[in-house]
């Protein structure tokens, strides 16, 4: 799908034997984190069986509901080229919106109508980051890191130090319900992900999102707008921002202004360890969600290892790692594509 | 759609506009979450009768445990009528944001600064810094490093909060309890919470039957706590009971207990506001929430500033009056609040904090 996909040319040189295998990998990330995911579950299950139980597989899947939405709208701005490190600081605010607006005992509106606002301003605040970076110019990691320290802010300002405790039934149906004995939470996410990957691999919009992130003169002279196109995909990661909110902050009682605090690293996290590269023009979604579940699963098999108490320092560890070895691999690949003399 | 994508080429001046109306969004945005109240400390009011500008610095500003503390001291502040309370902290509790405020308010010259350090050792130079200008400073909610403040009011002791935690769950869990138990605490390194757990650990050996089985830090983050929670409940099938040391951790470990249908087999207890809990209390999920008045906690500290400020506090007193609120003991440099509180069923409906 990638458009920047370079082919890998065949050497006979043997040193260049393994380099040419990580630039399989690097371009093929999906089939080695498949692997690694694949892996992990099954040492898991084998050496506590409680893991593949049907409630744990569940409880699982839905503790990568927020990261695996949100990761899709920022795969495609990263694609691009561009970061969005707002996401975080988006849901916290979009979290207390959802609270404050149908608590009965705050705003009391009808829960139709404040899902709606509340996608609208994540629409909105998206749509300011894109103008903000598409016309305006200014880097997107300045943007977004503005963006990223103002709406928790605002979000303590709204909720003056108190969660609200009071979020009415309907809208607790979101994070709590379900629809044929699955959570709506998962049938959320599997439907922003097809509509995701249907986005990138089969439309026009898709490849020029690709363009823009591989190589923006070429995309300017093929006739693609890269203010509009950059405006869309930050747009679209405010929108998914609010998807992600509806869906999981609601899946507690209790809504606290700390929502989503450190969801951006995460999910910049997932999306490179998923193949992306940080330079745009590459990547893709089931990628990204694979990474979710790689960086997800650290924290559950930790517990059900039961390596004792001192097993979290394990699960930082295991994620700098990932994220080095991600890394490592997209370096080394890129001097193998790049040939004899380039860095 | 193909037209929208178009290209465009935006004139320069209609560039320099957007940016212009894009810049001032921004600018707007961080006016409104930056304004904080700009206070100048004010020895003497309009009327003339003798202020004291007492500055009250929480962990964190924008959790509901301190926010409760705030409105007792405000209260204080009111009833006492020669204090002028300065209530601001950080946000999301970082350390030096707080070393920050007390040196700005070293320099605008108040009366009193009241600490809860979460980090007793990056705020160590700051407080040291106002004790030399003159600054009466007292730590209240957690103590700071020797040398760095004239009292500590202490809500109650670690081994209190401890044994009072450990006596609850198992209480909870019923006679002769017996299986594994599970802590979850706010991170594996919060002064506060590791003492809390040391004296959890030694109550535990007077319950043979129950095991401690893991310890998860849950970052004050209550989705992380529900996870979490998820996963021990599955990883450790006959789990007996946990508790929650942090007042984030809890509502999230009661829900994830909730959800799985778990209320009332797994017994979960810990440190929270009766506000945040009640809905578990009455619905059978939490039999006992525990914590100090943290409304009190406010108004005592506020008025062991005022008497510090003022010289009604003399060295090696053994008691203070702290009027409404009763005759306090002060032991060393500690002031004392006393008794925990067990909210359940039957009293939570009495208390709103």
């Amino acid at each position: 799908m990638s458009i920047a996909a370079t082919p890998v040319h065949p050497s006979d040189h043997p040193r260049r034997r393994f380099t040419g295998a990580l630039a399989v990998l690097a371009q093929r990330r999906e089939y080695g984190l498949l692997v690694l995911v694949a892996a992990i579950v099954l040492f898991t299950g084998l050496a506590n069986p409680a893991f593949f139980s049907p409630g744990n597989v569940q409880d699982t899947l839905v503790s990568f509901v927020p990261e695996a939405i949100v990761s899709c709208g920022m795969l495609l701005v990263i694609a691009t080229g561009e970061i969005d490190i707002s996401v975080g600081g988006l849901m916290s605010l979009l979290a207390a919106m959802l609270g404050l607006l149908a608590s009965p005992t705050h705003a009391n509106m009808p829960v139709w109508l404040v899902i709606m606002l509340t996608l609208l301003a994540g629409i909105a605040v998206g749509f300011l980051n894109g103008i903000l970076v598409a016309v305006a110019g200014i880097p997107s990691i300045i943007v977004t890191l503005g963006m990223y320290t103002a709406l928790p802010a605002v979000t303590n300002m709204l909720m003056h130090g108190q969660y609200v405790t009071d979020v009415p039934p309907a809208l607790r149906f979101w994070g709590s319900g379900t629809f044929l004995t699955i959570p709506i939470s998962l049938w959320t996410t599997a439907v922003v992900a097809l509509c995701a990957m249907f986005l990138a691999w089969r439309t026009a919009l898709g490849r020029r999102i690709f363009a823009v992130g591989s190589n923006p003169h070429a995309a300017r002279l093929a006739g693609v707008s890269i203010v509009w196109t950059k405006i869309f995909v930050f747009t679209l990661s405010g929108f998914l921002v609010g998807i992600a909110t509806l869906v999981t902050a609601t899946q507690l009682s209790v809504i606290e202004p700390g929502t989503g605090q450190s969801l951006a690293l995460a999910v910049v996290t997932c999306v490179v360890v998923g193949g992306a590269s940080i330079s745009g023009g590459r990547g893709t979604i089931p990628g990204a969600l694979l990474g979710v579940c790689l960086l997800g699963l650290v924290r559950g098999v930790l517990i059900f290892l039961k390596l004792g108490q001192h097993a979290i320092y394990w699960e930082h560890a295991i994620q700098g790692a990932l994220i080095l070895a991600a890394v490592l691999v997209d370096h080394l690949a890129s001097r193998r594509l790049g040939g004899e003399g380039h860095a | 759609m193909n037209n929208f994508f178009v290209p465009s080429n935006i004139r320069p001046s209609c560039r320099a506009g957007l940016m212009l109306l894009a810049s001032a969004a921004l600018a707007g945005t961080l006016a409104i979450a930056g304004c904080s109240k700009s206070n100048n400390a004010t020895s003497s009011a309009a009327s003339g009768k003798k202020m004291y500008t007492i500055c009250l610095l929480p962990k964190e500003k924008d959790i509901p445990y301190f926010t409760s503390c705030a409105a007792g001291a405000r209260a204080a502040a009111k009833q006492l009528g020669d204090v002028k309370l300065i209530y601001d902290g950080p946000v999301h509790g970082a350390a030096t944001k707080a070393a920050a405020m007390i040196h700005k308010w070293t320099l605008q010259g108040v009366n009193v600064i009241a600490v809860s350090p979460n980090d007793p050792d990056v705020l160590a130079p700051a407080m040291k810094r106002a004790l030399k200008k003159g600054v009466h400073v007292i730590t209240w909610d957690a103590d700071g490093l020797p040398g760095t403040r004239q009292y500590f009011v202490n809500q109650a002791s670690a081994r209190r909060i401890g044994y009072t935690l450990m006596d609850t769950l198992a209480k909870d869990i019923g006679p002769h309890p017996k299986g594994p138990i599970a802590i979850i605490t706010a991170t594996l390194t919060a002064a506060n919470q590791n003492a809390w757990i040391h004296f959890i650990k030694i109550r535990l050996k007077k319950y043979p039957g129950l095991k401690l089985v893991s310890i998860q830090p849950s970052h004050d983050d209550q989705r992380r706590a529900f996870q979490i929670t998820q996963h021990l409940l599955q990883a450790y099938p006959n789990l007996k009971g946990i508790i929650a040391v942090s007042s984030a951790a809890f509502p999230g470990a009661a829900e994830a207990i909730k959800q799985a249908g778990q209320s009332g087999k797994v017994q979960i207890t810990g440190l929270s506001t009766p506000d945040d809990m009640r809905a578990y209390v009455l619905n059978g999920t939490v039999k006992s929430v525990i914590l100090w008045n943290t409304h009190a906690l406010g108004a005592l500290t506020i008025r062991v500033a005022e008497a510090l400020a003022s010289g009604k506090l003399k060295p090696g007193q053994k008691t203070f009056n702290a009027g409404p609120l009763g005759i306090k003991k002060i032991v060393g440099h500690q002031v004392l609040l006393g008794p925990l509180m067990v909210f359940n069923k039957k009293n939570i409906g009495k208390y709103h904090f």
